[in-house]
């Protein structure tokens, strides 16, 4: 075990080296579509409630509307911001044939990468609460509730990363794997409150919501930050649940994949 | 007159091998092609979804009303399954086309480069689903009370949108001769289209100024759909014409630049 840690560091290492050799890039792909996606929220509500900004709906004010968003905004960069773009095109390409020979295999490489992007997310997280903390458009919580939120957001990080993972894996059966993480992204961002809190869903679509994992990836983490939401175990315990489900699927696909890999464009 | 002819024809003979090459490669990975489908499905599920579930709680968001809000969504959805199909694909290639020096051949034959880069590769799947966004532009127009005068309209209309919306993206992809990894620019222009598919009025002055004179992304939808609902905004037609003009004019300007810097990665 304690042997195999200087392996896991210097890929991490590799890895940051990696994320950060293009740095437009990496803010363009990375930070851009978050920071967009704020601004449009930001400037659609402030029309919902320019006609009359004493409205409360669904128990939000403006202000309170735009808090929700900001901690979506902190949410998506911790919790969804990786991606696992080359997986599938190393299955593709043949070359995962390299990892397994290599001592630190194909998911051990993945992982290690992952984990160095979340450092670096973790980071930019920190700053934007720090930026966004200075305007008036968020009122900072306490030491303890920011600490809580992003270590659920790291946990929720974890099984947003297994499922990117199955599906770089589908890279075994199908040509391009893109559209089915675009697919995924933008159910987990519909279906999980990062686009509207989820008060202002039908009632029956909310209850159906809560039988799935998909609240607890932005709307809890969001509600934990504010203060809302205090049932961490209960969190944990089904983020937990649906990660191990996720990491059975993926030893799954895997062996199957692996019994068919051909080694093709090597 | 007949240059003009000849050449037309030629760039539509041209255009035809490029459609029939698409159909063979996207009908020879089947799963893809529904994958494709499904995606672009959901995308404008969730598009509509959401401004109906604001509605279930407000009447109005800025001047409109449900049905004229869910038209605009509707007139922005088919522009982007056109472009869908259409366009979008070529700047994904392009950009890696730049980095691995594969424009050489691309920038070698005897027609148009422009043309030939973003024209070049075609989505024939999410043809399927014009099906779907030409029938909510047309059950949200009915909704929006709109007249047989305005769905005659509507074509040209989706024309001029389509041509600023391409001619912006061809002017943002344009940066990527100047940078080593083109990749985040598709994502840059990923984010200028989701700024183009909420009306001109939900952004805050300053942001809808900067939106409509420096980056006229909120031309390619606003003018046409509020010409639609009220001809007395004839004028903002006007300006999204000569935005067309305008940004036409920096294209050829930009792509020219480009393609002097560009310095073929494979040699």
């Amino acid at each position: 075990m304690m042997s195999s840690i200087p392996k896991w560091w210097q890929t991490i290492r590799i890895a940051w080296s990696k994320h950060t050799a293009y740095r437009l890039n990496f803010v363009l792909q990375i930070l851009g579509p978050t920071l967009v996606f704020f601004f449009v929220k930001y400037n659609l509500w402030s029309a919902v409630y320019s006609t009359s900004p004493e409205t409360v709906i669904k128990g939000y004010t403006f202000q309170e509307m735009i808090q929700y968003h900001v901690w979506a905004l902190v949410v998506g960069l911790i919790a969804q911001g990786h991606m696992v773009v080359n997986l599938s095109e190393e299955i593709r390409m043949g070359r995962i044939s390299a990892y397994l020979i290599y001592p630190f295999n194909f998911w051990e490489f993945h992982t290690a990468d992952f984990l160095a992007f979340q450092t670096m997310q973790t980071l930019i997280a920190l700053i934007t609460i720090f930026l966004i903390g200075l305007s008036a458009f968020l009122d900072v919580p306490s030491f303890q509730l920011i600490l809580t939120g992003m270590t659920y957001c790291l946990f929720v990080s974890l099984f947003w990363f297994t499922l990117q993972y199955m599906t770089g894996l589908m890279g075994f059966w199908l040509e391009e794997t893109w559209m089915l993480r675009v697919t995924l992204r933008m159910i987990a961002g519909f279906l999980s409150g990062a686009i509207l809190p989820l008060e202002l869903y039908p009632e029956k679509l909310v209850t159906f919501l809560d039988y799935t994992p998909f609240p607890y990836l932005t709307y809890y983490p969001i509600k934990i930050f504010t203060g809302q939401f205090n049932q961490f175990g209960q969190a944990y315990l089904v983020m937990g649940l649906w990660c191990l489900v996720f990491i059975v699927i993926n030893k799954i696909i895997w062996r199957k994949g692996i019994k068919m890999y051909t080694a093709a464009g090597m | 007159m007949q240059n003009i002819k000849n050449s037309v024809r030629h760039y539509l003979s041209v255009y035809s091998g490029f459609l029939s090459t698409c159909f063979t490669q996207a009908t020879s990975f089947r799963l893809n092609f529904v994958l494709l489908v499904a995606m672009d499905l959901f995308f404008y599920f969730s598009s509509f979804a959401t401004v109906s579930f604001i509605f279930d709680h407000v009447e109005t968001i800025g001047p409109w009303q449900r049905p004229e809000l869910m038209f605009f969504i509707a007139y922005m959805l088919t522009l982007d399954q056109l472009h869908m199909t259409l366009i979008s694909e070529s700047f994904w290639v392009f950009s890696r086309e730049l980095k691995t020096g594969g424009l050489d051949y691309v920038i070698l034959k005897p027609i148009n480069t422009v043309f030939n880069v973003f024209f070049r590769h075609i989505r024939p799947s999410t043809i399927i689903n014009a099906v779907v966004t030409w029938s909510a532009l047309g059950y949200y127009g009915h909704q929006a009370g709109l007249l047989w005068s305005d769905w005659i309209l509507i074509p040209p209309l989706m024309v001029l949108s389509f041509t600023l919306l391409i001619l912006l993206e061809f002017i943002v992809a344009s940066s990527m001769f100047w940078l080593t990894e083109g990749l985040g620019i598709n994502f840059l222009r990923m984010q200028m289209q989701q700024l183009g598919r909420w009306p001109d009025y939900i952004y805050a002055q300053t942001p809808r100024r900067l939106l409509t004179f420096v980056l006229p992304i909120v031309l390619v939808g606003s003018p046409p759909v509020h010409f639609l609902l009220d001809r007395s905004r004839w004028p903002y037609l006007l300006l999204m014409m000569a935005a067309i003009v305008g940004a036409a004019i920096v294209l050829s300007y930009v792509w020219k630049k480009g393609l002097r810097q560009y310095e073929s990665a494979s040699s």
